[in-house]
């Protein structure tokens, strides 16, 4: 290919950066944005159950144990035509397997351990005598739990989302077993990379990790800062 | 009336409670570690207690019937040991939380001296300040039941001594409470009736004069008084006061100079000397005549409830047999001005 040809084809190809990254940002956003409520949920339930809970926390952080592609290989197997639910899906026309919706289900349920985890250490440090006292004050537990755990809770909150929401960022293994690698359709940062590596194409990888790192770096410090403001809080 | 009779396992003991109160306020004594927490958290349904707990015929707990009502639907006001303000609202919210009552709001906040403080954040009050709130707090709820978990400890004297006025306010209110202390001399200052816990159980019940008298309940006998009428007299250092049973005391014009009236006092047993008769000069500004109402001797040393009072007196049993004390006797007290503590 002559050199013209090749300088062409290089252009071309970091003009998707932006649109691999708008992507991945996307994606990110609505998966971390979809388990925040049932994070939220849980992680309150098995704050209340006690010991009860301590089976729920070992659920909701197999998916951080697990290998990425074990869970992905499960998430395959749920939403195949086979599984009652992937029949179900089919029947009423949604299609998900392959889809931008399942890179959404692979980075759900692959950064969900984190945010319930952290989640669930922010209201375990709110002090639970808070949440008491509003109780004999009156205040169903839903209400004590929302006007007084979550707003003393709110820093270690905010840091599991950007967790998760990084977490969501990088996602990879699951991803590429249940949305494929198809570019500009289910290619997220962290498959783009893998592609670019695969061809060859170094310098292009190197342009995408130095944006997934860059974000990832601010949006971990912002989360340190955040758990270090909630225990020094709570640490009197 | 209050019945409890409550079963709770805790790390060391059950605590295994049962007792009636009918008293506005009723004391509950005990050693750090006796369950005194545990039984009030029971009471205000933060902990799951089995039993009975009844006030004026609701039933807030009755395992039997199946009946265990949640902390919001007790109507019983609890104010933990550290005010437990919520940090992120302000004094107003912290009161708010508990009602929007406008006129309870404002007449709590004039009784309990809040509005300065309204528009703070709860980091910056200091601690009486705080238990000022969280009684405000609790108080608009309008409870059935206030539960104070130890409100004056930790607290400095000079605060203390305010914080017990605004509780005799709230105990003029007309609403039960149950005070919780290890301090005998407080529960004498605010309630009629004590109940002391050991371990758990009840280790003794009955009007506070009497079960804190007792000296393997209290530890040491205090007598604490109720004072008010105060007559200043700064030439001569003293302070004449009377107390809520008639009695007059003088006390050192410089404790109480600024104090605010009514105020309580105290003076323990073993700052009161006897006298088989009239003494005829003497330091001591507080001398009564009384009789000898009961006696009690354990291991060299003598119990004695002197009437009118009744006062609490504590000797050696030389000092006794050497006055030939006997029930009936007529005795004379030295109390020395000196010797008295401001409770508050």
């Amino acid at each position: 290919m002559p050199l013209s040809s090749q300088r062409h084809v290089r252009r071309v190809k970091l003009t998707l950066v932006p649109h691999i990254l708008l992507f991945t940002l996307t994606i990110a956003a609505i998966s971390t944005l979809c388990i925040a409520p049932v994070a939220l949920a849980l992680a309150a339930w098995s704050w209340r159950a006690g010991a009860k809970g301590m089976f729920v926390d070992a659920i909701a952080a197999l998916p951080l144990v697990l290998p990425p592609t074990a869970v992905g290989f499960v998430l395959l197997e749920i939403l195949s035509r086979r599984s009652p639910l992937g029949a179900l899906l089919e029947r009423i026309g949604i299609e998900v397997l392959f889809t931008p919706k399942a890179v959404v289900v692979a980075c759900a349920v692959m950064s969900f351990p984190l945010m319930f985890t952290a989640f669930r250490v922010a209201i375990e440090t709110s002090d639970r005598r808070y949440f008491d006292v509003a109780r004999t004050l009156g205040a169903s537990p839903v209400r004590a739990f929302a006007r007084v755990t979550l707003p003393l809770a709110w820093r270690g909150l905010l840091s599991g989302i950007l967790l998760a929401f990084c977490r969501a960022l990088g996602e990879f293994g699951a991803t590429i077993l249940i949305a494929g690698n198809i570019p500009g359709r289910t290619q997220t940062l962290a498959l783009a990379i893998y592609d670019r590596v695969q061809n060859g194409t170094e310098r292009e990888a190197a342009v995408l990790v130095a944006c997934v790192v860059g974000m990832a770096w601010v949006l971990v410090a912002i989360s340190s800062v955040l758990i270090a403001q909630q225990r020094r809080r709570f640490a009197a | 009336m209050i019945e409890i009779d409550v079963r709770l396992p805790l790390a060391h003991f059950t605590l295994n409670v049962r007792c009636s109160l009918s008293a506005n306020v009723t004391a509950l004594v005990g050693r750090s570690g006796s369950g005194k927490t545990s039984l009030v958290e029971s009471i205000a349904g933060l902990r799951r207690a089995r039993g009975r707990i009844i006030i004026d015929d609701i039933p807030l707990l009755d395992s039997d019937h199946g009946i265990d009502l949640p902390p919001e639907r007790r109507s019983v006001g609890y104010v933990p040991q550290d005010a437990a303000l919520f940090p992120h609202l302000r004094v107003a919210e912290n009161i708010r939380f508990g009602g929007n009552d406008r006129e309870r709001f404002d007449s709590l906040v004039a009784a309990l001296e809040l509005e300065p403080l309204l528009d703070r954040a709860p980091a910056s009050l200091s601690g009486g300040e705080k238990q000022r709130v969280a009684l405000a707090r609790a108080l608009m709820t309008q409870p059935r039941l206030l539960l104070l978990d130890e409100p004056l400890a930790s607290i400095d004297q000079p605060l203390r001594e305010r914080i017990l006025l605004y509780l005799r306010r709230v105990r003029d209110l007309g609403i039960p409470m149950i005070y919780v202390t290890h301090q005998p001399f407080e529960a004498l200052a605010l309630s009629s009736w004590c109940v002391v816990l050991h371990d758990g159980s009840v280790a003794a019940e009955g009007p506070s004069r009497t079960v804190l008298a007792d000296p393997a309940v209290a530890g040491s006998v205090e007598n604490v008084f109720e004072v008010s009428d105060p007559h200043h007299d700064p030439d001569l250092g003293i302070t004449r006061v009377t107390t809520s049973e008639g009695l007059t005391l003088v006390l050192p014009y410089e404790q109480v100079a600024d104090a605010r009236f009514p105020l309580v006092v105290r003076i323990s047993a073993d700052d009161i000397v006897v006298f088989g008769e009239r003494p005829s000069s003497i330091s001591s500004r507080n001398v009564f005549e009384g009789t000898v109402a009961s006696l009690r001797s354990s291991e060299g040393i003598v119990d004695l409830t002197v009437m009118p009072g009744p006062l609490s007196v504590r000797i050696t049993r030389a000092a006794a047999e050497d006055l030939r004390l006997v029930q009936g006797a007529s005795i004379w007290l030295a109390l020395r001005s000196r010797a008295f503590r401001i409770v508050g």
